[in-house]
């Protein structure tokens, strides 16, 4: 009996701390970019780079196509080295969601993990090497009763631009013009 | 093994203890760690004074002797889109009683997309333009929508920090309505 009296003793004393952390606004919304492997892209050629994103537990973020025009949509702007060209940058369909605040409206959101994907295509003539690319993921945040102004998170990471590989194609000299018996 | 009911209750009471503070917590409490020393309720509303859309310098004190629902919102902000509706009728049950709503748009967009914002919600209250400033001095605004409850004597009745319900925005306003109703008596 007395364990159990100690337990209930520490719930009680825990118990604000538990409903502390679950209260909206007492934590501020965030997403975050897992470390982005180096890809190799060809020179001359487009590559696609995945970038995955993670919205803190409790919080979404509108989608690349909220279903109003005056909801901030999850946006990517990327600024390259020259002669590395940013591509088309694929968003994923946002989640169709109604939430406390608007029982009847669905909302197009990301939530928990998301992935990016962008081309980078750099030009044939670059000079092979590492190249890092700079830029912001725009995103409006909200929890079930509140929201949270715009921010940009930076987005850097690197590429690695290769020269094509050379095919090289073996003659048959029994073919070969040149070959003499 | 046996349980000893006196512990049974103590549990129980403990458990019952917790869901409750968590439940009043999550209803009460969104922003009031990010407002954390900015105990505005009792206190004088910080004054100000902000360009309304249709081009008006409005200040604070243009309202005094009146309740006042002071209301930050966004156009971004799907919470604050659900409140509004209720502050236009709010403000025609309560308006001939005193009550002036009015919105402070917190917001990036240009006039024009507020203005076009208001207008599609039908809002019957002034709207001005917001400035960081005076989020600061309401104890720095940081989510939205937050709403203070100013009495007639001009000082803070109350103030909610995120979507709440239409009957305790009500209760709200009933309060800031009886707050210094001997200053309106004197005037």
């Amino acid at each position: 009996m007395h364990s159990v009296a100690k337990l209930a003793a520490c719930l009680l004393l825990l118990a604000p701390l538990a409903s502390a952390q679950d209260s909206p606004g007492r934590r501020t919304p965030s997403v975050t970019l897992a470390p982005v492997p180096i890809t190799a892209i060809t020179r001359g050629k487009p590559g696609t780079v995945e970038l995955q994103f993670r919205v803190s537990s409790g919080f979404h973020i509108n989608s690349n196509s909220p279903k109003s025009e005056f909801l901030i949509p999850t946006s990517l702007k990327l600024n390259a080295p020259t002669d590395i060209v940013v591509g088309k940058v694929t968003y994923p369909a946002g989640v169709d969601r109604s939430f406390p605040f608007a029982p009847d409206e669905k909302i197009s959101v990301y939530g928990g993990d998301f992935a990016l994907a962008v081309v980078i295509r750099p030009l044939a003539h670059v000079v092979p090497g590492k190249y890092a690319l700079h830029g912001q993921l725009k995103y409006q945040a909200c929890d079930n009763a509140a929201c949270y102004p715009p921010k940009q998170l930076p987005v850097d990471f690197e590429v690695k631009v290769e020269k094509a590989k050379v095919v090289v194609h073996k003659k048959n000299p029994a073919q070969s013009p040149h070959a003499h018996n | 093994m046996k349980h000893d009911p006196v512990v049974i209750i103590l549990v129980a009471m403990v458990v019952t203890i917790m869901v409750v503070f968590g439940f009043h917590m999550v209803r009460r409490a969104p922003g009031q760690a990010a407002l954390a020393g900015a105990n505005l309720t009792g206190q004088p509303a910080p004054e100000f004074t902000l360009q309304s859309l249709d081009g008006k310098t409005v200040r604070l004190a243009d309202f005094r002797g009146k309740a006042v629902l002071l209301n930050f919102w966004a156009t971004w902000c799907e919470p604050c889109k659900i409140e509004m509706p209720w502050f236009v009728e709010l403000q025609k049950q309560y308006g001939p009683e005193g009550l002036q709503v009015v919105g402070i748009a917190m917001d990036d967009a240009s006039q024009e997309d507020i203005a076009k914002f208001a207008s599609n919600m039908g809002v019957n209250y002034p709207i001005l333009i917001g400035k960081e400033a005076v989020g600061d001095a309401y104890g720095g605004v940081q989510f939205l929508p937050a709403t203070f409850y100013i009495g007639r004597d001009g000082k803070v009745v109350d103030k909610v920090f995120g979507l709440k319900g239409r009957g305790e925005i009500e209760e709200d306003i009933k309060k800031a309505l009886a707050e210094g109703q001997a200053v309106q008596a004197q005037r």
